[in-house]
């Protein structure tokens, strides 16, 4: 048991204001190194943690403390990790799923919200938080005609403080963007590492696609979204540089697939890719271990792994250990290398969640597109 | 007599203000460099509002770019230049990072203070002979350079020249920005600034301090991908002697790192070197310190400390 439940407890089964006390002063979960304890206060008739990483699938039960409402569970995690969790909560016949509510750290994402356990060592990057002395890019936003999806995107971009109309500009091109900059922080991450010279002002085309299953999982329509539709109409409103090893495209998870496929079809556009958690579905003989989502994202990945064609450049990825994915993404990297591309591998602590991708943000992007610290004096 | 302000960084602290007036610099339009800044270099309405003076914009960024449009000759013979000082620099930083690594070790060492001292001189000085070598180096690339596109010979330069210092004429102070040093220093020796800039009151921060010294080395102790050393970019206009400028050092060098610190100081020695952050003056008339706040040197047994006005 945790050292501060055994005191709680020394005394046998705490009163309610004892309790009350011990919850008042202590932070939760409860982490002793690499010893993590869960806590809920309620009536239930059983309760689970929930967390949804590979190797740890299965609902952890908690176990009901003597005498009181306090359930508690306890699991291994090594320093510097970072996961994300809820409650299941089993009572009268039925289950329901909540954030721990003694823990105020959440982590966002487009399905809602998830309680976030730090382990021991991890600290929130801080320059994933606001700086007030750096300046503020601004959010602009139009929309793409697309010949090949048939409609009008709306798309949003960033542009660096101080843009000027008359500089010409790195672009970087973001699937999920809106998704970034909402639930990792991109905006305040691009604002953060200008100000700190480790990335060039950067112009930032933040797409979204409505249907991001289908389309990003190797579809040639995307591929040709990005080339003959997007770039050339933001080549038209903004001033980018024209030289492609200016240009980047980014992608986590099925937006990974996405950029990877873009730049494969178009390697004449990009040689700079950032690639997070990639779902980079695809088997030897037979078919992949995965769902059928992933078909098209497998029939592209072998295609790849077969024929990578002319990409090349750098390519920055990442991944957790704690997804299922981390096979995949490590299978990859030697594939790249063959091909002679630059690889940049990252493995982390966390698993598949746009707070892993959040905190990866600064040495992918400074790596690809190292800024102008060693000759800028501000 | 001419007055040289050196500030840290305008941001967070904005004290170019302050340092005008307490310095008490004559009425008057300010005469502006800001080409560190390239394309922006005329987006100095922030700097109008803290001194609230007229200024004149000298655009040698805009000019050098008008001039490499005029001359072909001296556009290919610039490139080639920069080419040159690239590779030396790439060569210059192989040896260095070797004999850094070993004059830090030897700092580093324990033992018999007679025994180590003398290896600690020795590692020192063969850095300080590579530093030597290569500000000879870089030199000599600039005088073959400056050989045939000189301001007293090149008509093109010659006339911005004469222009610039006709500006000049209106004003007894010259403010010097922040912004890419390299830009900056390559433009100011293009049109011959050193000469035209020598009699007047200079207020310089970041980039512009370092473009007044003698000797401008390049720095960031903590990037965000790999390690680099401070190394010597090459000479400045050499309005400020015997200084070695750090600015933003707080964020720049890692100065807890007493061994960093300390080979800093007796690698540039004689010439002191000095941190520059944001909020710190440094005043100098007639080549005598006269004011200073918020700045330090860097003392020989690597600890930072306060520089007073004698």
């Amino acid at each position: 048991m945790n050292a501060a439940l055994r005191k709680l407890f020394r005394k046998g089964s705490p009163g309610k204001a004892e309790i009350d006390a011990f919850i008042a002063g202590a932070e939760f979960p409860l982490v002793d190194g690499s010893e993590v304890t869960f806590v809920y206060r309620g009536a239930a008739d059983a309760v689970y943690l929930r967390c949804w990483i590979s190797g740890f699938d299965a609902a952890q039960p908690f176990q009901l403390l003597n005498g009181t409402e306090l359930w508690v569970s306890t699991i291994e995690l090594p320093a510097g990790s970072r996961i994300e969790y809820k409650f299941e909560i089993e009572a009268g016949g039925n289950r329901h799923l909540i954030v721990d509510p003694l823990n105020d750290v959440l982590a966002h994402d487009p399905f809602g919200a998830n309680s976030v356990c730090q382990g021991s060592g991890y600290e929130r990057p801080v320059w994933t938080l606001h700086d007030p002395e750096a300046r503020s890019g601004s959010i602009d936003s139009f929309n793409v005609e697309s010949a090949a999806f048939r409609e009008s995107r709306e798309t949003n971009v960033y542009l660096p403080a101080r843009f000027r109309r008359k500089r010409r500009y790195p672009l970087l091109v973001v699937h999920d963007g809106h998704d970034y900059v909402r639930y990792a922080d991109l905006k305040i991450v691009l604002d953060n590492l200008i100000h700190y010279l480790e990335i060039p002002q950067l112009i930032v085309a933040l797409t979204q696609s409505p249907d991001r299953l289908k389309e990003y999982a190797g579809d040639e329509r995307h591929a040709s979204f990005i080339a003959h539709d997007l770039l050339p109409q933001l080549a038209e409103k903004y001033p980018l540089l024209d030289d492609v090893s200016a240009r980047g495209i980014v992608g986590a998870s099925f937006g990974g697939v996405a950029a990877l496929h873009a730049a494969w079809r178009h390697p004449e556009l990009f040689r700079r890719l950032l690639l997070q958690s990639g779902s980079f579905a695809f088997s030897d003989l037979g078919r992949h271990r995965r769902t059928a989502v992933f078909d098209p994202v497998a029939r592209f990945m072998n295609a790849f792994r077969e024929d990578a064609g002319e990409l090349a450049g750098k390519i920055y990825m990442s991944c957790g250990v704690y997804e299922s994915l981390i096979y995949e993404n490590r299978s990859l990297v030697p594939r790249l290398q063959t091909q002679g591309i630059d690889v940049r591998f990252e493995e982390v602590r966390d698993a598949h969640n746009w707070e892993n991708w959040r905190d990866r943000l600064r040495s992918g992007l400074s790596w690809l597109f190292p800024g102008p610290l060693w000759m800028v004096y501000e | 007599m001419p007055q040289r302000i050196l500030l840290g960084p305008q941001r967070p602290i904005t004290n170019l203000g302050a340092a005008i007036v307490d310095a008490a610099l004559p009425d008057g339009p300010l005469a502006v460099i800001s080409a560190g800044w390239q394309e922006a270099e005329s987006d100095i309405d922030d700097i109008k509002a803290v001194v609230q003076r007229p200024l004149v914009d000298l655009r040698i960024y805009q000019r050098a770019e008008e001039v490499f449009t005029a001359s072909p000759e001296l556009l290919v013979a610039y490139r080639a230049r920069q080419d040159k000082l690239k590779a030396l620099q790439r060569l210059y930083r192989l040896r260095l990072r070797r004999l850094l690594n070993a004059a830090r070790q030897m700092l580093r060492a324990r033992g018999e203070a007679s025994v180590i001292e003398a290896e600690q001189r020795h590692a020192i000085a063969q850095l300080r002979a590579l530093d030597r070598h290569h500000m000879r180096r870089v030199g000599s690339v600039h005088e073959e350079f400056d050989a045939v596109f000189d301001v007293a010979t090149h008509a093109l330069l010659a006339r911005h020249n004469a222009e610039i210092s006709a500006l000049l004429d209106g004003s007894e102070t010259v403010l010097l920005t922040g912004g890419n040093v390299a830009v900056l220093i390559n433009r100011l020796r293009l049109f011959g600034l050193g000469a035209l800039l020598a009699g007047k009151n200079l207020v310089a921060w970041s980039a512009g301090v370092m473009a007044m010294s003698e000797r401008i080395v390049l720095f960031h102790d903590n990037p965000p991908q790999g390690r680099r050393n401070p190394e010597l970019f090459g000479p400045g206009l050499a309005l400020i002697r015997g200084q070695v400028l750090f600015p933003n050092a707080r964020t720049r060098l890692r100065t807890s790192d007493r061994v960093r610190m300390q080979l800093l100081c007796r690698r540039f020695a004689p010439a002191v070197c000095v941190t520059l952050d944001s909020g710190s003056v440094l005043r100098f008339v007639d080549d005598g310190l006269a004011a200073t706040d918020s700045v330090r040197r860097i003392s020989d047994d690597g600890r930072l400390r306060k520089v007073k006005a004698r």
